[in-house]
């Protein structure tokens, strides 16, 4: 069956809501990554939450160089554009993608300005399997003292992205998903510590 | 001629530009997120925004409250109940437990919100700043450069004329420390369910083209000074005559034939449900 445009979105909307609005949640959205019919070669539940998202009044960019395939077949989906990653809206990141370059769109994408924080590209992120295993300590409004999430993304990347948004109201926000169906959120004003690696 | 309309009134492209811009209100708690606020079929200025927000969130499995100053049953909440769910066909309810969206104009309902609840609020005036500054480029500056003191100096000037601070509702909040933002024209009394609240609130404002939000769990403070701290409307000795209620919300009617001032719960499924819990017993009671 294929993906219905109005009510599967719709759920899918209010997972990554839930989990926006409380940082570490992981969503599952099982039920809608099962009427994904077309092979994107990426995580259905990272699709999806482009599919929410994107449409023909915003801009993404996918790292990935030699994924033309799937900058095309997003365009064709969801009628968003393709733009660099210093103008992008949304930027998509597969688990394939190199750390370093991942580190280098980082440093440039937008993050918005003091009067329009809301002009921050959002990073979509298809990651490792997500749990609550204390790999990272959140803490930040949406959570009552401290969450705990493990995400798969390296030192450094946490590193980056606390150079991002250390300016706040200006900086990033991202979604997690992975191939298991499952959503997190992590807003710009969530602090993420990482534990000692074990 | 009776056009089916779409599920939940909007075409898909504008769910989408509401729901982006309700993420990012959430990423930057009180940050005042501009939107391109549609033509309703209600006037601007009567809950278009939370109109919006309802319908870019609402799925078929959710149930409605709609509550129009703590009333189910008045004009407002009626309308806006029946648009969504003549488009939806979604269940609607009165009981605060029951529904998982609660559309709201200028009250916070009496029963605690839960973390799986969202409460969606109508705002007319989203800019605290806007009677110190009409223009809305240097307001917004102003809130870039955290520069709030129009805002304290608005509380200020009460304080000389009035000997206290006069803000009937709409009184404004610090949310998360960094913007000062209006909880819409909810009472004094409500400010307070705001911090630290389990459930996410979303405000919307159809007219003037802005969404913000308070996410769970957040430090939502009222503005005030150390020696004239923040007071909510006091109604000490006094009770709901209907349902007895002590520490909820009264409203101060006079009672047409006698000329008494009587009070009576704001929140009526609140008031409803003390009643029938009561009434309950009664029945019981007389059977026994």
């Amino acid at each position: 069956m294929a993906i219905d445009q109005i009510h599967d979105l719709q759920q899918v909307y209010r997972k990554l809501l839930h989990s926006m609005s409380r940082p570490g949640t992981i969503s599952s959205i099982e039920q809608e990554t099962k009427q994904v019919d077309i092979n994107f070669g990426c995580a259905d539940s990272f699709i999806l939450s482009a599919m929410v998202l994107l449409d023909a009044e915003v801009t993404f960019h996918v790292l990935s160089k030699d994924r033309q395939n799937l900058i095309e077949k997003i365009s064709n989906y969801t009628s968003a554009r393709f733009a660099s990653v210093k103008e992008a809206d949304f930027i998509l990141v597969l688990q394939e993608d190199e750390e370093s370059d991942v580190l280098e769109a980082m440093a440039q994408c937008k993050i918005g300005n003091l009067i329009d924080p809301q002009q921050s590209a959002t990073w979509i992120i298809e990651s490792a399997v997500l749990s609550n295993e204390d790999a990272l300590v959140l803490t930040g409004p949406g959570i009552e003292t401290a969450a705990h999430l493990s995400t798969g993304q390296s030192f450094r990347f946490w590193q980056a992205r606390d150079s991002r948004i250390k300016e706040y109201p200006m900086g990033i926000d991202m979604i997690f998903a992975d191939s298991s169906s499952q959503i997190a959120c992590l807003p710009r004003t969530v602090s993420a510590i990482p534990m000692e690696v074990k | 001629m009776r056009t089916n309309t779409h599920f939940a009134f909007f075409d898909e492209g504008s769910k989408k530009e509401i729901r982006r811009a309700t993420l990012k209100a959430v990423a930057i708690p009180g940050y005042q997120v501009p939107f391109a606020s549609r033509e309703m079929p209600i006037a601007r200025g009567w809950g278009t925004g939370g109109l919006q927000l309802t319908l870019s969130l609402i799925g078929k499995t959710d149930v409605l409250k709609v509550i129009d100053q703590g009333a189910d049953e008045s004009v407002n909440a009626v309308s806006i109940k029946k648009l969504v769910q003549e488009t939806t066909g979604v269940q609607v309810t009165d009981q605060t437990e029951e529904a998982d969206l609660i559309q709201s104009r200028h009250r916070i309902p009496e029963i605690p919100l839960t973390k799986d609840q969202i409460l969606v609020l109508q705002v007319p005036m989203p800019e605290p700043l806007r009677p110190v500054e009409a223009r809305e480029y240097a307001t917004k500056r102003m809130h870039s450069e955290d520069d709030y003191s129009g805002a304290w100096l608005m509380l200020f000037e009460q304080i000389v004329k009035y000997g206290k601070t006069a803000t009937a509702a709409d009184h404004p909040v610090y949310v998360n420390g960094r913007y000062v933002m209006a909880p819409s024209p909810i009472p004094r009394f409500d400010n307070p369910k705001m911090h630290q609240s389990e459930a996410l609130i979303l405000l919307g404002a159809g007219r003037e083209k802005k969404i913000y939000a308070v996410p769970p769990y957040t430090a939502v403070e009222s503005l005030a000074f150390e020696d004239y701290p923040f007071a909510v409307e006091s109604f000490e000795g006094q009770e709901c005559r209907l349902c007895g209620s002590a520490h909820v919300f009264l409203d101060e009617l006079i009672d047409q034939k006698t000329g008494e001032t009587v009070y009576q719960c704001n929140d009526t499924s609140y008031c409803m449900e003390q009643l029938n819990s009561t009434e309950k017993a009664e029945v019981e009671s007389s059977y026994a």
